[in-house]
């Protein structure tokens, strides 16, 4: 470990040569961060992998079931299973997709599972991704420089090679291409994960594309070269947002959107990766159902706990909610991001009735949960190492199986107190580690 | 049963050219258990290529771009449409009970609601939007009793608006036609459909064309029990077999007749002509 600290400022030079950066908007202003790196890894040994790696693909295979059942069939509802609140009035629930298949059935090819390890060593899911989790790329490359810095500390240590990610990627991307070319379509050099489009197009041997580059003709959708050449494209792994992909079929003033790419997606004549609409299945409201889903979809009990969680929708839960506020943290179900989120105990005795009015007045918007005390990561400051509260993204792929990555982004909080490891709120982060024995 | 013969007329008009022009126009009257096409033509000029679609909500038309500079474009879709009201189930979709983004309800659509309730003397409810769920509580009522309930809510509702077309834009909201009693069947119809979720029931927004000459139309569509009943909150009356329907979805912004993007800095005016006939 020691030689990882001596390098640990060269590499963190190098990852700013590279460009390893995370943008984000403050006051509407573009603003480009490093996303520091911390040098000593998050260590998962071989049999905790194996276990939260059974976990992960089973509640992502659940995901996938949902999915395909709420855009088709909808029997989870017809079942009782999941009030109708959850889904058709979700803001990620999207009509436009009704009765559509996409190729080979897959929704969430790239799901990013946020976890957290309870002091005693349970492991809780904390939320779910499944429209463009970003982060892979981070530990991709911090992996390559350390190795490059390091080669002695990964010769000494069993450490699964995670260098297979780009692979993987295309191996999804290659099971659902319904002929032609792959294409990254980002939004473009301002968005906050600029830098992991760019990387993980180089990486799966995609094409990197902007929305200009994209065109539809006659059903199908093609890649605009030099001199006017047209290459038909089989999969887009689109880093753009649902409301923004297509201004003909969601949001009509889209400037970045690939106008009729809806309709090119429904004929079958392209795959989307992630699918459109998968927002119904990661808010925070529908988190608490997904142990539900896999006892339906897969008569299986959840091997993954969530963290406590109570519904104000329930009027059972919300009792409990009003009651024991100030020792919970309430999250808005519609907001992302680190934002929507507040600690009872934070809040004043006038800041805590406030809440409880907004609470009783729509219930359908919250959701509570017991503060997980989760673990601490040491961290390195100044000569020492300190502890921090961290968080892990595991990186779950849908082609022909489902597969988790054996490693991972591992976030962690800057700030001592805070419990919040978001990138858009400023935290940093580290490799993860995964033991081969 | 009837047989209409329908005109559909759009022109698109630019100040200056403008080019990579994308379009949707969904004036093809879909099919279902009420309206049949018996024979539909359309020219979209100009246009490199034509597609025919067909989205999530049901609704169909036509796609299609230009890519070389051009300063207009025109539609003329005319066809023949037979429309049969009776016996016509269809199922509803939960999506049709919540409030969407034109149809969010406010503190004076609750008030609507409960002076109809009231003056209905339907029994009193809890307090808040989720306490009211009239389709439980007209579960064992018969249909006419239902109709006529409904006829009511929408007469209530007619009596607060002036039809006073440019009070209102195309992004004006339910509640905010409602506090201005003023728009046009847009704005009739999102308030109406905000009105009958607010009292859970499940209400579509509908465009499309009716008999005589004008423009398009907008009604809305009222789930009962198994089958879709038209009322036409504009004017007070109920849907009869002289409305094509167009499109339908959750408010406007789902039903839009037509969608574009170009590239360019063009003003635009845009002119639209219908003509419905009945065949005899």
């Amino acid at each position: 470990m020691r030689d990882m600290v001596e390098h640990m400022e060269g590499i963190n030079r190098l990852m700013a040569r590279y460009g390893v950066k995370f943008g984000i908007y403050k006051n509407r202003e573009f603003h480009e961060q490093l996303f520091p790196f911390d040098p000593l890894p998050r260590v998962i040994p071989a049999e905790e992998f194996h276990y939260l790696e059974k976990g992960l693909v089973q509640r992502v295979d659940a995901l996938n079931f949902f999915l395909v059942d709420i855009y088709g069939e909808k029997k989870i509802v017809k079942d009782g299973v999941i009030p109708e609140d959850f889904i058709f009035s979700s803001k990620g629930y999207l009509p436009q997709c009704e009765g559509m298949v996409p190729p080979k059935g897959v929704y969430s090819h790239i799901s990013g599972i946020d976890l957290v390890q309870a002091k005693e060593g349970t492991w809780y899911i904390l939320e779910d991704n499944l429209r463009i989790p970003s982060g892979a790329s981070y530990p991709m490359i911090a992996r390559e420089l350390t190795r490059q810095a390091s080669p002695r500390t990964f010769m000494r240590n069993h450490v699964v090679d995670n260098r297979n990610y780009a692979g993987m990627l295309k191996e999804v991307m290659d099971h659902v291409n319904t002929g032609g070319i792959n294409v990254v379509l980002t939004p473009g050099r301002y968005n906050a994960a600029f830098f992991e489009h760019s990387y993980l197009a180089e990486r799966s041997g995609a094409i990197l594309a902007m929305p200009q580059d994209l065109y539809v003709e006659n059903n199908r959708l093609y890649y605009r070269q030099y001199q006017g050449r047209q290459l038909q494209v089989g999969t887009v792994y689109r880093r753009l947002s649902d409301e923004y992909l297509d201004p003909l079929c969601f949001e009509p003033e889209s400037l970045i959107g690939v106008p009729g790419i809806m309709d090119v997606y429904r004929s079958g004549n392209v795959a989307l990766v992630n699918a459109p609409g998968n927002g119904v299945a990661d808010d925070k409201g529908i988190y608490y159902f997904v142990p539900h889903m896999i006892k339906y979809y897969l008569d299986q009990e959840a091997i993954l706990k969530n963290a406590p969680t109570y519904l104000a929708f329930y009027e059972s839960d919300r009792k409990w909610i009003l009651e024991h506020l100030e020792r919970l943290v309430v999250k808005d179900v519609s907001e992302a991001g680190g934002y929507g989120v507040i600690f009872g105990r934070d809040l004043t005795k006038e800041k805590l009735e406030d809440l409880k009015r907004i609470i009783m007045q729509e219930p359908r918007r919250f959701i509570a949960q017991e503060v997980v005390d989760f673990i601490d990561l040491d961290i390195v400051e100044g000569d020492g190492g300190v502890p921090r509260k961290a968080d892990l993204r595991a990186f779950v792929l849908s082609g022909k199986t489902t597969r988790v990555w054996p490693s991972g982004l591992t976030r962690f909080s800057r700030n001592p107190d805070s419990f919040v490891v978001n990138s858009s709120q400023g935290g940093g982060f580290k490799d993860t580690w995964v033991l081969s024995q | 049963m009837k047989r209409l013969h329908f005109c559909y007329e759009m022109s698109l008009k630019l100040d200056q050219s403008v080019r990579d022009h994308h379009f949707l126009i969904r004036c093809r009257p879909m099919e279902n258990g009420r309206q049949r096409r018996e024979d539909m033509a359309v020219t979209i000029e100009p246009a490199d290529f034509v597609n025919e679609v067909i989205d999530g909500f049901g609704n169909e038309g036509y796609t299609g771009s230009i890519r070389a500079p051009h300063d207009s474009l025109s539609v003329k879709a005319e066809g023949i449409v037979r429309i049969d009201l009776s016996g016509h189930t269809e199922p509803s979709h939960p999506m049709y009970r919540f409030p969407s983004a034109f149809t969010m309800p406010d503190e004076h659509m609750d008030k609507l609601l409960k002076e109809i309730a009231a003056e209905l003397g339907w029994p009193a409810w809890g307090v808040g939007v989720s306490g009211i769920q009239l389709c439980d509580m007209w579960k064992d009522s018969p249909l006419p009793k239902i109709q006529k309930d409904l006829e009511y809510m929408m007469s209530r509702l007619y009596g607060r608006f002036i039809y006073v077309p440019g009070a209102t834009t195309v992004a004006t909201t339910a509640a905010e036609a409602l506090a201005l009693g003023q728009g046009v069947c847009q704005d009739y119809a999102h308030a109406f459909i905000s009105l009958c979720r607010l009292a859970g029931i499940p209400t579509r927004y509908a465009a499309g064309m009716m008999l005589g000459e004008g423009a398009s139309h907008a009604w809305v569509e009222v789930w009962l029990k198994d089958g879709w009943l038209g009322m036409d909150p504009t004017n007070n009356r109920l849907v009869d077999e002289t409305y094509i329907k167009l499109t339908h979805g959750r408010d406007f912004g789902d039903g839009t007749i037509d969608r574009g993007r170009f590239l360019g800095f063009a003003g635009q005016s845009q002119e639209i002509r219908v003509k419905v006939e009945e065949i005899v």
